[in-house]
C-alpha cells in the first residue's frame, strides 16, 4: 500500500508551475518550430512533395545515409559489445582511462572529428598513405562516410550494454556451467539473450544519430552528388539555393523516419525494462 | 492534543482507500492503526499528517478544524517508514532542520538550537552520533534519529509509519519497549501504523483495527483481543479454528454445542454462524459432553514450553481443515496423547460471528 | 561493483588477451588516433604558428560567440531540466511517458533540421520574416539564431539526467522536510538540490560540451559572417576549407581540449556521484514496502 501512497505526494508543491513551464518551453523551442516544417511542406502540394523527396539525387543520398548509418551501427554493435565486455569483465592497466575515453565522440565537436578523420584517411594522411597503395580509398568516398559514422556512434552500444552486463549476476553463469553448458553455450544461450534489448537499443540509437549526422561527415565525404552526398547535406544545399520548400520536403521525410526510429527505440527500451523485472 | 476524524473518505483512482472513517483519539494516547496491507492505515496516518488530503470529511486537532491546513502548519511530527533522513546532512543537522527552517523571527538562536538538539539526542540516547551521517548508523539508530528529528519541532501530535517495519527482530523488540517508555515520558498524542498485531498489543494504549478502508474496532489491546467485534478482528489478532453452524432462536448450534449468539450482528434464526476458537482455548476430552466436534490426533509437536497438536476432524466441518490446539506442557502431561487418538474438542472460550 | 565469475569459469587467458587487444585496437584506431592527429596537425609548424592562429581577432571573436551561446543555452536548459524533472519525478499525471519522449525528441532530429526549423520561422521567407524585417530584428544569420539552435540541440541533456535521479530518490525526504515546517523553496534548496547535485552537474557538463561544439544546427542559421556569426566550430570549417590547416587544427585543438576536460569532469562527477550513491543505503529498503 505504500506503493499506492508514495507515488501520490499530494503535498509536494510546485506541480503547476514546473509542468506549466516545461510544457511552455517545450512548445516554444521544440514542438512549434518542428511543426513549422510540416506546415511548410504542405504548401508544396503532394505531387511536388513526392517529386522532391524521390528525385534521383535525393534517393541516392538516402541510400548512402541509410546504408552507411546501418553499416556503422552494425560495426558498433559488434565492437561495442566487445568493448563493453572487456571493460566490465577484465582488469588491465588503463582500464578506467579507456572507459572514460569511450565517451569522446559525445564530447568532441563533430567538426573537429571530421577534420581529424580526414587528416588520418586522406591519401597522404597517417593511415591513408598505407591504404592508397592497396587501392583502398577511404576519404572522399562512401567508405569515409562510414568511418565518420562509426566514430560518432561508437559510445552508444557500449554505454547501453555496459550497465546491463554489470548487473548480470555471476550466479547465472555458474548455474549454466553447473548444468553442463560450455562457456560458448553459456554466452550464446544465457548471456546474449539477456543483452539483446540493450544491444538493439544501442544499435538503434547509433543508427538514429548517424542518420542525422552532418558535421563529422561533410569533411571526409567528398560530397559528390549521387555518390558521397548525405541527406542532411542535401538539405543545406537546397537552403543555400533558397529552395526552402525543397529543403523542407526532404527534412520532413527525414523527420518521419527519425520519429519512427524513436518509436522503435522506445519500444526496445520498454521491452528491456520488462525483461529485467 | 486530541484528534477527531469525521467521515473521512479517500479514493486513489478507482480504489476506495478509506470509507466513512470516524475516529476519536484522546489527548496523550498512544494509538496503533493495525491492519493488513492495503487496509488504508497508512493513508489515514498521512491524512492526519496533512500529507494527503481526504476527499470528504474533516480532521480536528483539539476541536479546531485542520482539514485544510498544510502539513507545514499542522505541527505534527512524522516518522517515515524508511526514516527519510536527509542523507547529505549530519545527524545534528537532520535533527536541527525543523528549527533552522523557521522564519527568522521565530528561529531560535544558534546556541539554543545546539542545546535543543543535544537534549533530544540525549533523549534518544544517541549523543555520540551527532557528527555522523545517516548512512553510518544502524537501522535502529536511524529510527531513533528520525524520531528525535520529528520531536525537535515540539509536535502536538507524533505520527509513525510502520516505525519498526525495516528492523530485524531483536532491535525491533527493544525499540518497542523504548518507544513505550518514551511515550510515558513525553506524553504527546501518538499514532503509529503497523501490520504486526503483537507490536500493536505491546506498544499501544488503544488499537484501531482496520480492514478494507474501514475501521473494524477500536479498543484497548485486551479488549480487542478478548472481545473482537468482528470475525475479521478475531482472525487478525491471532490464529483461530473455525467451526460452522446455524442460529436458532438466539442460540448458535455447532455440532452438539449450543452457544449464545450475540445480539445485533445479524444473527437471526436460520442465519449461518461461525465460531472462532483460539488454539489455547481448547481442552481435549475423552467424553463428548460440551464438545464442539470430534477429531483424531494427526501430529504432536513440542514448541518450547507449548505442545502443538494438530487434529483431523471427523464428521462435519472436515472442509474447514485441521484443528490446531496448544497446550502447556504441564496440562499435556496430565493426559498425554498418541497419534491417531480420538478426542473431543471442548472449547473453554468461544466467539460467535455471523456469516460463513 | 563488477561481477567476477569464478576463475574456473572464466575464459582462457589467451582469449581474454585477444579480446582486450581487439577492443583496444578498435578504440585506438577510432578514438586515440583522431585526437593525436588534431594535436600533431595543430603543432605542425611549431608553437609560434599555433599561438598566432589562436590570436587572430576572428578566432577570438569566434571563441567569444561560442562562450556566449553556451552561456545562454546552458542555464536556460538547466532551469528547464530541473522543472521538467521535478514535475515528472515527483508527481503522477497522464501523458507522462509521452512528455518524456517529447523531451528526448531533439536528440533524434538531425542538427541540420534543427537549424532549418528556425529558418522557416524567423528567416526572410519564414512565418515572422516580414514582421522581423519591418522591425529591424535579426534572428537568422545573427546571434539570436545561433543561441536558439544551440538551445534546441542541447535541450534534453539536463532533464534526461535528472529525471531518473529524482525518480530514484522518491519523495520521502521532501515530505519529511515539509512535516518539519520547511517551505517549498527551503525544501528544494536544502533537501532536493543537495541530493541531485551530481546528476545536475553531469547534465550541465554534457550540455555545455554539446553547446560549445555544435556544428550542423549552428551552421544553418549562422550565415558564416566572419568575426560576427561564426562560432569556433564554424571558424574551424572556414579555415579548413581555405586550406589554412594549421590554424584550423589549432582552433580544433582548443575544442579537443574542451572535450578532454569534459571527459575528465564527467568521470570525476560520475565517480563522486557513485560514491554518494554507494553510501546511501536508503535505496535498499525500497524493495520492502508493499507488505
Amino acid at each position: 500500500m505504500s506503493v499506492l501512497t508514495l507515488r501520490r505526494p499530494g503535498v509536494i508543491p510546485g506541480f503547476g508551475i514546473t509542468l506549466g513551464f516545461t510544457l511552455l518551453y517545450l512548445s516554444l523551442i521544440v514542438l512549434i518550430p518542428l511543426s513549422a516544417t510540416f506546415f511548410k511542406s504542405t504548401q508544396l502540394g503532394w505531387d511536388s512533395f513526392w517529386a522532391t523527396v524521390t528525385a534521383p539525387r535525393v534517393v541516392a543520398s538516402y541510400r548512402l545515409s541509410f546504408g552507411a548509418a546501418f553499416l556503422a551501427a552494425a560495426v558498433n554493435l559488434v565492437f561495442g559489445l566487445l568493448v563493453a565486455w572487456v571493460l566490465v569483465r577484465y582488469r588491465f592497466p588503463g582500464r578506467r582511462l579507456i572507459d572514460a575515453l569511450v565517451d569522446l565522440p559525445f564530447a568532441l565537436p563533430t567538426a573537429v572529428a571530421g577534420i581529424a578523420l580526414t587528416a588520418l584517411y586522406a591519401p597522404n594522411g597517417w593511415i591513408g598513405q598505407y591504404l592508397e597503395p592497396l587501392g583502398l580509398k577511404v576519404a572522399f568516398t562512401p567508405t569515409g562516410v562510414l568511418v565518420a559514422l562509426i566514430f560518432i556512434g561508437l559510445p552508444f552500444v557500449v554505454r547501453t550494454v555496459q550497465p546491463v552486463l554489470q548487473e548480470l549476476k555471476p550466479e547465472i553463469e555458474e548455474a549454466a556451467a553447473s548444468l553442463g553448458a560450455s562457456r560458448r553455450q553459456t554466452f550464446f544461450r544465457v548471456l546474449l539473450p539477456s543483452l539483446w534489448p540493450a544491444l538493439l537499443t544501442g544499435f538503434a540509437l547509433a543508427f538514429a544519430r548517424a542518420l542525422g549526422e552532418y558535421g563529422s561527415v561533410i569533411f571526409i565525404a567528398g560530397n559528390m552528388p549521387m555518390v558521397s552526398e548525405i541527406t542532411p547535406l542535401l538539405i543545406i544545399t537546397k537552403l543555400e539555393q533558397y529552395d526552402y520548400a525543397g529543403a523542407t520536403a526532404i527534412a520532413v521525410a527525414m523527420l518521419v523516419i527519425s520519429f519512427l526510429l524513436l518509436l522503435i527505440i522506445n519500444l526496445l527500451q520498454w521491452w528491456g525494462r520488462r525483461r529485467h523485472r | 492534543m486530541s484528534i477527531i476524524i469525521e467521515n473521512v473518505n479517500k479514493h486513489f483512482g478507482g480504489f476506495h482507500a478509506l470509507q466513512d472513517v470516524d475516529l476519536n483519539i484522546p489527548t496523550g494516547e498512544l494509538v496503533a492503526l493495525l491492519g493488513p496491507s492495503g487496509c488504508g492505515k497508512t493513508s489515514l496516518l498521512r491524512i492526519i499528517a496533512g500529507l494527503e488530503r481526504p476527499d470528504t470529511g474533516s480532521i480536528r486537532f483539539n476541536g479546531e478544524d485542520a482539514t485544510r491546513q498544510h502539513v507545514r502548519e499542522r505541527g505534527v511530527g512524522f516518522v517515515f517508514q524508511h526514516y527519510a533522513l536527509f542523507h547529505h546532512m549530519t545527524v545534528f543537522d537532520n535533527v536541527a532542520f525543523g528549527l533552522t527552517v523557521r522564519p527568522k523571527a521565530e528561529r531560535p538562536g544558534k546556541e539554543e538550537i545546539r542545546e535543543k538538539v543535544r537534549e533530544l539526542l540525549r533523549l534518544v540516547q544517541l549523543e555520540f552520533v551527532a557528527d555522523r551521517y545517516p548512512n553510518q548508523l544502524s537501522g535502529g539508530q536511524r529510527q531513533r534519529i528520525a524520531l528525535a528529528r520529528a520531536l525537535a519541532v515540539e509536535p502536538k501530535v507524533l505520527l509513525l509509519d510502520e516505525p519498526f517495519g525495516a528492523l530485524d527482530a531483536n532491535v525491533r523488540k527493544e525499540l518497542r519497549r523504548w518507544l513505550r517508555r518514551l511515550h510515558d515520558e513525553i506524553h504527546v498524542t501518538s499514532v503509529f501504523v503497523t501490520h504486526d498485531q503483537e507490536e500493536a498489543m505491546e506498544v499501544s494504549s488503544q488499537i484501531v483495527v482496520m480492514n478494507k478502508g474501514r475501521i473494524e474496532q477500536v479498543g484497548a489491546p485486551d479488549e480487542v483481543y478478548e472481545r473482537p467485534a468482528t470475525a475479521f478482528v478475531s482472525r487478525f489478532l491471532g490464529s483461530v479454528n473455525l467451526f460452522h453452524g446455524r442460529v436458532h432462536s438466539g442460540w448458535a448450534h455447532i455440532g452438539d454445542l449450543k452457544a449464545p449468539a450475540p445480539e445485533g450482528a445479524g444473527l437471526v434464526s436460520g442465519a449461518a454462524a461461525v465460531v472462532h476458537l483460539r488454539p489455547h482455548e481448547i481442552d481435549l476430552a475423552t467424553e463428548p459432553a460440551g464438545s464442539i466436534g470430534v477429531a483424531r490426533v494427526s501430529s504432536i509437536l513440542t514448541v518450547g514450553p507449548m505442545i502443538r497438536i494438530e487434529l483431523e476432524r471427523e464428521g462435519e466441518g472436515r472442509e474447514d481443515g485441521p484443528v490446531e490446539v496448544e497446550l502447556t506442557r504441564e496440562r499435556y502431561l496430565q493426559a498425554p496423547l498418541a497419534l491417531g487418538d480420538r478426542v473431543f474438542i471442548r472449547p473453554r472460550n468461544l466467539r460467535v460471528f455471523a456469516g460463513t | 561493483m563488477n561481477p567476477t565469475v569464478s576463475p574456473t569459469l572464466n575464459e582462457p587467458v589467451w582469449f581474454r588477451r585477444l579480446l582486450i587487444g581487439v577492443g583496444l585496437a578498435f578504440l585506438g584506431l577510432f578514438l586515440v588516433l583522431p585526437l593525436a592527429a588534431v594535436l600533431t596537425e595543430a603543432l605542425r609548424q611549431g608553437l609560434g604558428a599555433y599561438l598566432n592562429a589562436l590570436h587572430e581577432p576572428v578566432a577570438l571573436a569566434a571563441i567569444k560567440l561560442t562562450l556566449i551561446a553556451a552561456f545562454i543555452a546552458v542555464p536556460l536548459n538547466l532551469v528547464f531540466g530541473v522543472c521538467a524533472a521535478w514535475a515528472i519525478a515527483k508527481f503522477e499525471f497522464r501523458g507522462k511517458s509521452l512528455l518524456i519522449t517529447l523531451i528526448d525528441l531533439p536528440f533524434s532530429v538531425s542538427p541540420v533540421i534543427a537549424g532549418l526549423i528556425y529558418v522557416l520561422i524567423f528567416g526572410a521567407q519564414g512565418w515572422f520574416g516580414q514582421w522581423l524585417f519591418e522591425h529591424d530584428v535579426k534572428i537568422i544569420f545573427a546571434v539570436p539564431g545561433i543561441v536558439l539552435a544551440t538551445i534546441f540541440v542541447t535541450f534534453p541533456f539536463v532533464a534526461r539526467e535528472l529525471i531518473p535521479v529524482m525518480e530514484e530518490q522518491g519523495t520521502a525526504e521532501e515530505e519529511a522536510a515539509l512535516t518539519l515546517g520547511a517551505s517549498g523553496w527551503q525544501t528544494f534548496w536544502r533537501v532536493t538540490l543537495p541530493n541531485i547535485k551530481w546528476g545536475l552537474l553531469y547534465g550541465v557538463i554534457l550540455c555545455n560540451a554539446r553547446a560549445m561544439g555544435e556544428f550542423g544546427a549552428v551552421s544553418v542559421v549562422s550565415g558564416h559572417i566572419r568575426g560576427e556569426t561564426n562560432t569556433l566550430p564554424l571558424h574551424v570549417e572556414i579555415l579548413y576549407n581555405e586550406y589554412n590547416f594549421v590554424a584550423a587544427f589549432a582552433c580544433a585543438s582548443l575544442l579537443a581540449l574542451l572535450a578532454l576536460v569534459t571527459l575528465a569532469a564527467k568521470s570525476f562527477v560520475e565517480w563522486r556521484g557513485q560514491e554518494q550513491r554507494a553510501t546511501v543505503p536508503h535505496l535498499i529498503p525500497a524493495a520492502a514496502p508493499s507488505t
